[in-house]
């Protein structure tokens, strides 16, 4: 997620924006990938799923799209 | 320490992963292009076998099954390690944007894997050198994408031809 999210980077994650609207593209969201928690930007938003991405191309892996149900919340600061 | 570090040391913080492995940016279509020159030097040894007269004996069908079945054994393994080697390349390095630059890569990719199958069913070195070929080709559009030099270098391997490298 470089340059937006650097290593070690400690970022506050809100379920309440979605509580009111819909995840939109470009909103950074924290989801459940397998057992772990990731951190990805949301790219396109396509028959109610979401794929995501990282911000750098060079190194960001493709994944499977993700449903809102595993959509945690949004990355609301950076700290 | 100041206030705030401390504040935020006493909540309990969770990791997030930007990545869903460990994003090594180590690709290389060397291991692809080794497997393919295996699996023609596999299909070139089936292809070789012949029996002493129209009649062998027990023995020597015995001896001709086991080394038949070792060889293809190894042919399989290695034509489904070019589908592998292919795939972790096509899947994971290349992105969406390469393909205004290679757009005929999904097919050539397509290609490697009906290829991959075909030696697997038959015994044919043209299939196995077809085979070559494509992975070779592959190779190619890797490094350009890249950037280096690409130069072809012999391969030393009993199967002569060449493998695809970089300067």
């Amino acid at each position: 997620m470089m340059p937006r999210l650097k290593p070690n980077n400690t970022v506050i994650v809100s379920s309440v924006p979605f509580l009111f609207s819909e995840p939109r593209v470009d909103d950074i969201v924290l989801f459940k990938n397998s057992d772990k928690i990731m951190v990805k930007r949301i790219s396109k938003i396509l028959n109610g799923k979401y794929y995501v991405r990282g911000d750098n191309k060079v190194d960001s892996k493709n994944i499977e799209p993700i449903s809102k149900r595993e959509i945690l919340g949004k990355v609301v600061i950076t700290l | 320490m100041n206030p705030f570090s401390y504040i935020l040391s006493l909540i309990p913080l969770e990791t997030a992963y930007a990545h869903c492995d460990i994003p090594c940016g180590i690709y290389d279509p060397t291991p692809a292009q080794i497997a393919a020159h295996t699996v023609i030097r596999m299909t070139n040894l089936i292809d070789e076998l012949k029996a002493s007269g129209s009649e062998p004996s027990f023995d020597e069908r015995k001896k001709i099954i086991h080394r038949i079945s070792r060889l293809t054994k190894v042919k399989e393994e290695h034509a489904e390690l070019v589908k592998e080697e292919i795939r972790i390349i096509w899947g994971d390095y290349f992105k969406e944007e390469n393909l205004k630059d290679y757009p005929d890569l999904h097919k050539l990719v397509f290609k490697i894997m009906k290829l991959s199958s075909r030696v697997k069913q038959e015994v044919d070195p043209e299939d196995a050198l077809e085979l070559l070929s494509a992975v070779q080709e592959f190779a190619e559009i890797f490094y350009k994408s890249k950037g280096p030099e690409i130069v072809r270098v012999p391969s030393g391997y009993p199967t002569g031809g060449e493998i695809v490298s970089h300067k």
